[in-house]
């Protein structure tokens, strides 16, 4: 992942092996997500309770990474890049922790929302932007291993893509609950599961913006075009 | 963001007391130090560092004209301490080096007792009048090194009868006893055990109030321990040069990056 080698190369081994387990997290993070989707649009109660119990090794790993990384900090004194690289770790661990969350939420509202007649094709629209969103964090995780800030760059700027989406399924759920109050619960688990992916997708701008800082050592400091315009609907 | 910084410590000035334009060191044939230029600030800590022959020590010992002495090293260019050139022909060598003490790698106490080790400096430069003039300049100096309160009552005895880390202690109370105004030390700590060592920087970081300090050192940690802004050298050149938070963190060039980090570079 470094262009040098470091001298002592235990020190190497040490920030790959927290670097590995980073992407590990991330792996199950996205099949996580995916998987939490899936068993909306299919119905699948098993699935979802698939990934409910999963997010406790997602959990494991979290800790795991911040004990390796003290470890490291105390015993590597480790400097520009090298600290760079640990703080990035720890804040994306962090980032990755939150998804987990997302996902497991989005499992338990899945199993509620299977015990009622579908809304719509709702659950297959919050499919489609959960793989966006997917898509999102793993681009953002390919810039971290790739340490490319470019790529970093366009995920931070596609957010708003997701927040455009995320808007169409506001007004998308609104209309549900518009038309039949019958779908007011439903309809409210929606939300909340469309409202976390759109927080998976900020955590996923936040992990690009922390492969920013880790390649240039500044965090970007323009503001970044947002597509969320739910705070201002009214209804009408 | 980086007027925000808690850790960042602050230095108590921008005035230059030191300024290096296009200084060159030539050892026979050798380019030791190619075109450096810097400006080290009053009251502050200023690390050396680089490999070993990338010539830290060199300019080190260029401040205060140590290189003198060594027949077949040539130095061109300007060094001004308070605007004025030290290598003028009007400077005395010895007056200059009454304002800019030194302290070495290994602790070297004259073989005689404490209170002379001190008193030295100041009875050749005539700096006293009398005794206790005298008793007052070596209490001072022994104070401001932190080591009054383990030799008060062996003033007498031999210096070099002191532990490694009250030698150094001794040193630098010798060397700040001509009141100078730069304080150069050459790896201060490389010969000390880790308790020695942080007396030694704390120290440092009291004298960085009264001097404008500069330290040659191989540990980086050190560098990042004590000093306000520090300076890379590689190959003869002075690679980079900035504030030490900075240079730890985020260093500009590559050179540096690679030498902080422990890389093949």
């Amino acid at each position: 992942m470094q262009s040098d080698p470091h001298i002592l190369r235990a020190f190497d081994r040490d920030l790959e092996a927290v670097q590995a387990l980073v992407l590990r997290m991330g792996t199950l993070v996205e099949e996580a997500l995916l998987s939490a989707a899936r068993g909306l649009r299919d119905r699948d109660i098993a699935l979802a309770q698939q990934v409910r119990q999963g997010d406790a090794a997602v959990d494991a790993l979290e800790e795991q990474i911040n004990q390796e990384c003290a470890r490291v900090i105390a015993l590597r004194a480790p400097t520009a890049s090298d600290l760079r690289t640990v703080l990035t770790v720890m804040k994306v661990a962090s980032n990755l922790e939150r998804c987990g969350d997302y996902a497991k939420n989005l499992a338990k509202r899945s199993t509620v929302l299977n015990q009622s007649p579908p809304i719509g094709d709702s659950a297959a629209s919050v499919y489609r932007m959960a793989t966006a969103v997917q898509q999102q964090l793993k681009d953002a995780l390919d810039a971290y291993l790739r340490r490319d800030a470019e790529l970093a760059a366009a995920v931070r700027l596609r957010d708003q893509e997701i927040d455009q989406i995320y808007s169409a399924l506001f007004r998308e759920i609104l209309t549900h609950m518009m038309e039949d109050p019958r779908h007011i619960t439903g309809c409210m688990h929606l939300h909340f599961i469309a409202k976390n992916i759109e927080r998976v997708g900020d955590h996923a701008t936040g992990i690009a913006e922390q492969v920013i800082y880790l390649v240039t050592g500044t965090l970007p400091a323009d503001q970044r075009p947002k597509g969320d315009t739910t705070a201002f609907e009214t209804g009408a | 963001m980086n007027d925000m910084r808690i850790v960042e410590r602050d230095v108590d000035t921008q005035k230059a007391k030191i300024t290096a334009r296009g200084v060159q060191v030539h050892y026979g044939t050798t380019h030791a130090l190619k075109d450096v230029n810097v400006d080290i600030l009053d009251n502050t800590v200023t690390a050396f560092i680089g490999p070993s022959g990338c010539g830290k020590s060199t300019f080190l010992r260029c401040l205060n004209r140590m290189n003198d002495t060594v027949a077949s090293a040539r130095v061109s260019g300007e060094i001004l301490i308070d605007g004025e050139n030290i290598y003028d022909k009007r400077v005395d060598p010895v007056q200059l080096r009454a304002k800019v003490g030194m302290v070495f790698q290994k602790p070297n106490p004259f073989p005689k007792s404490i209170y002379d080790n001190v008193a030295y400096g100041p009875k050749i430069h005539g700096m006293t009048r009398n005794k206790a003039d005298l008793d007052e300049i070596v209490e001072s100096a022994l104070r401001k090194a932190a080591l009054w309160n383990e030799a008060k009552d062996r003033l007498n005895a031999p210096g070099t009868g002191l532990s490694g880390g009250q030698q150094q202690r001794l040193c630098i109370a010798r060397a700040i006893a001509t009141s100078p105004e730069v304080l150069l030390m050459d790896e201060p700590c490389s010969a000390l055990d880790p308790i020695a060592t942080a007396q030694v920087e704390e120290l440092i970081d009291e004298l960085r109030a009264s001097f404008s300090v500069v330290i040659v050192t191989h540990s980086m940690q050190q560098a990042a321990r004590v000093s306000q802004r520090t300076a890379f050298f590689h190959l003869g050149n002075l690679v980079e040069y900035g504030e030490t938070g900075t240079i730890f963190t985020n260093p500009t060039d590559p050179r540096t990056e690679s030498y902080i980090s422990g890389r093949i570079g």
